[in-house]
């Protein structure tokens, strides 16, 4: 980021210099991708070395000075996750159970939104601030609790089990009604004059109009589903329902860790989000910038 | 857009419903089973994942052929997060049926009351004898002369040297006679500042201290555990002892490790002597330099770590015979023990020698007798039921006399001072 701003800055003061000739645009240039790819290098380091330690021989680790480029090539790390858990059911949760609890997540938190924003009733607002004050009270309080309520609707280790605890959102209504308040009353107005109803003002003016920041908290669910490791870690048992984070707490011994079958597992575990962030990329920017808060 | 985003809420409420269905299914399937007779046990443990689940299901097919009645389900977490999902289920009422705890974290729960009596139930089994174990593996799983385990493995710490770097330095290969001196003495010998080769590695926490505290004949606490007695002069000796490898230049430091651990650094060829457990033999079977291991050098006596995991019911268990079955078949079957020595998953603890000899006979390293001569002089962990605040509490200053905060004797009068303190909630 402060590369790319004091890029900006010397472009700019360049600009004002009148160094306009040809020679001095392309020198910008030159310059500004410079500091551009020696910010993505610091930024990238990590994930090449995460791939590449994946790829190492287990004595092959800790040699110094570090190798980037492992040799000999081990292929063997992943299919030894393979043998050891069953990767592809266990990416297949995390992806089913981040999907639908992120659709849900949303779905609850634009209704409660709405009616948040929009919607008269006595003691809105105080109910409003109750819902916003359950933000302050830290999950680890909450969980024995919320334990023994799965356990008497009998979703103990199961997808129900994983997923209903995170469709409703304080943060989601929150950012949504926020959202919500700065579109113009004016054509809801009109709707109703027309006719409709508080659903189809809701379906056809709010969402539509809201879609930025519903595909921004979408966005946050999602990666807050993906990377969830304490309820999952509670709440299941089967290795079959568990979760990629859970999956990969797993490779980790008593007493000693192999760092090479870890990285393996980790890089599997990025592909779909990196997948998820090229295509969504413009909105999670957005929503960065929009709220503040970094993933 | 419009249409798109609209078909996207509709979709979301199918969703949600076909969720909530799959909720009640799953709810309904549990009482339609109930009717068989078969009993399902549930088994909790940190040991087994990543590398050994294919043996523990060996040993529970063995099982469940012996008791074709039982199933075992099995539940698996991670050694760090283990205890936050056992306690969550404790506390929950939806403790496993089974489980497994290690000797450092027992009391703590044979205390609170949450381990089933496994005393009554042994007696009642005319079967059993309890000699089959390791007398004192057997015996530290006891608690007001309550049987609340029985004892599953145990690891020992030894020395481990590369033979190559003796070989280069010209030094003559450690000894089980060695005391403390001739282990400094060749690790000077063995340093090699050049190669960034250091002589000796011996991580300074709490159970390496309370380890050279008995090697140097002090003591951990009185007689009825009422007052600490580690900061007494051998205490203050034997720590003065472990930080002096590092002022002496022939252990690295924390900046001269550089964010490698000493695991690593000694996969690396850099260190030529290291403290570390049996555990450790299979990480290192394709090294590619020589090693050995031997039991560890002593000062006043000798004296060895014993670190031993148990397998434990829950005192809400609804099947306690069965549990017990599978407690007795999984810590000594034959079956067990035999799947345990020949995929290298720790040691059983039981007393038959002739079931180790595949074990004995596996290289490297060359001697691994040593793991069953370290047993004749062991020390057990200083337990008591604020075992996590102990420890805490301990690490904390033997940190700050890493640091060279507070010196050897501030740091551990220090913390026999907060230790007392512990003491009177016990």
């Amino acid at each position: 980021m402060s590369e790319s701003s004091a890029a900006a800055a010397l472009a700019a003061s360049q600009y004002r210099e009148g160094a306009g000739t040809l020679i001095g645009r392309a020198l910008r240039r030159l310059v500004v991708y410079a500091l551009l790819l020696l910010g993505a290098a610091v930024m990238l380091f990590p994930f090449l070395w995460m791939v590449s330690t994946s790829l190492k021989q287990d004595f092959a680790l800790f040699v110094t000075p570090p190798k980037l480029i492992p040799s000999p090539v081990e292929t063997h790390n992943y299919t030894r996750v393979g043998e050891l858990m069953p990767i592809w059911r266990i990416l297949f949760n995390s992806v089913f159970v981040a999907a639908l609890s992120t659709a849900l997540a949303v779905f609850t938190s634009a209704m409660a939104a709405y009616a948040f924003a929009r919607l008269r009733f006595p003691g809105r607002d105080a109910l409003f601030f109750v819902y916003l004050a359950t933000l302050m009270v830290p999950f680890q309080v909450t969980i024995v609790p919320l334990f023994i309520e799965m356990k008497h609707l009998g979703f103990v280790n199961s997808y129900p089990g994983l997923i209903l605890p995170t469709i409703a959102s304080a943060f989601g209504t929150f950012l949504l009604r926020q959202q919500f308040l700065t579109l113009p009353r004016e054509l809801e107005e009109a709707a109703f004059m027309d006719g409709a109803g508080h659903w189809t003002v809701f379906t056809r003016i709010i969402v539509p109009l809201g879609a930025p920041a519903l595909a921004t908290f979408g966005i946050f669910a999602f990666m807050a589903s993906w990377n969830s490791f304490l309820w999952p870690l509670v709440i299941i048992n089967s290795q079959n329902l568990m979760t990629l984070p859970l999956g990969l707490a797993n490779l980790h011994g008593q007493y000693t860790t192999q760092w090479n079958l870890v990285m393996a597992g980790t890089t599997i575990s990025v592909v779909p989000i990196l997948v998820v962030y090229l295509l969504a990329q413009k909105y999670i920017v957005r929503g960065f910038v929009f709220s503040g808060i970094k993933g | 857009m419009r249409s798109s985003i609209r078909r996207l809420v509709t979709v979301a409420v199918a969703i949600a419903g076909v969720v909530a269905l799959a909720g009640f299914a799953w709810t309904s399937t549990p009482t339609s089973r109930g009717k068989a007779t078969k009993v399902n046990l549930t088994y909790f443990t940190f040991s087994a994942a990543p590398d050994h689940l294919k043996d523990l299901q060996n040993i529970i097919n063995g099982f469940e052929r012996a008791h074709p009645n039982i199933h075992i389900n099995v539940q698996t977490a991670s050694y760090n997060d283990y205890f936050t999902k056992l306690q969550t289920q404790i506390e929950s009422e939806q403790a496993p049926d089974s489980f497994e705890l290690n000797y450092e974290n027992f009391v703590t729960y044979a205390a609170a009351g949450k381990l089933l009596n496994l005393s009554k139930i042994a007696k009642g089994d005319r079967s059993f004898r309890a000699s089959i174990y390791y007398p004192r593996a057997y015996k530290v799983f006891q608690l007001r002369g309550r049987q609340y385990g029985l004892p599953e493995t145990f690891s020992v710490v030894l020395l481990f040297y590369n033979k190559d770097l003796f070989r280069q330095a010209g030094v003559p290969l450690p000894k089980k006679t060695w005391k403390w001196k001739d282990e400094l003495a060749a690790a000077k010998r063995l340093t090699n500042s050049a190669k960034g080769v250091f002589g000796d590695f011996q991580p300074i926490q709490f159970f390496e201290f309370y380890k050279v505290l008995a090697q140097n004949g002090g003591t951990f606490f009185n007689a009825k555990k009422t007052r600490a007695t580690f900061d007494s002069p051998k205490g203050i000796a034997a720590l003065n002892w472990l930080l002096s490898k590092t002022a002496q230049g022939v252990m690295p430091s924390k900046t001269q490790m550089g964010g490698l651990d000493d695991t690593a650094m000694f996969k690396a060829g850099k260190l030529a002597m290291w403290h570390n457990g049996i555990w450790q033999f299979a990480g290192l079977k394709d090294a590619p330099f020589s090693w050995d291991v031997t039991v560890e050098p002593g000062n006043v006596r000798k004296a060895h770590h014993f670190f031993a995991n148990a397998v434990v019911a829950s005192a809400k268990t609804k099947h306690k015979r069965e549990a017990w079955a599978w407690l007795r078949y999984f810590s000594s079957s034959s079956n067990a023990v035999k799947t345990r020595v020949k995929s290298s998953w720790e040691l059983p603890a039981v007393r038959n020698p002739s079931l180790f000899k595949p074990y004995l006979a596996e290289r490297p390293p060359q001697n691994r007798a040593a793991v069953f001569q370290a047993l004749s002089n062991i020390v057990t962990p200083p337990v008591i039921k604020q075992e996590q605040q102990l420890q805490d509490i301990v690490g904390k200053w033997l940190d700050k006399a890493v640091a060279g905060q507070v010196s050897a004797a501030q740091a551990l009068h220090s913390a026999a001072a907060e230790v007392n303190d512990l003491l009177k909630n016990e």
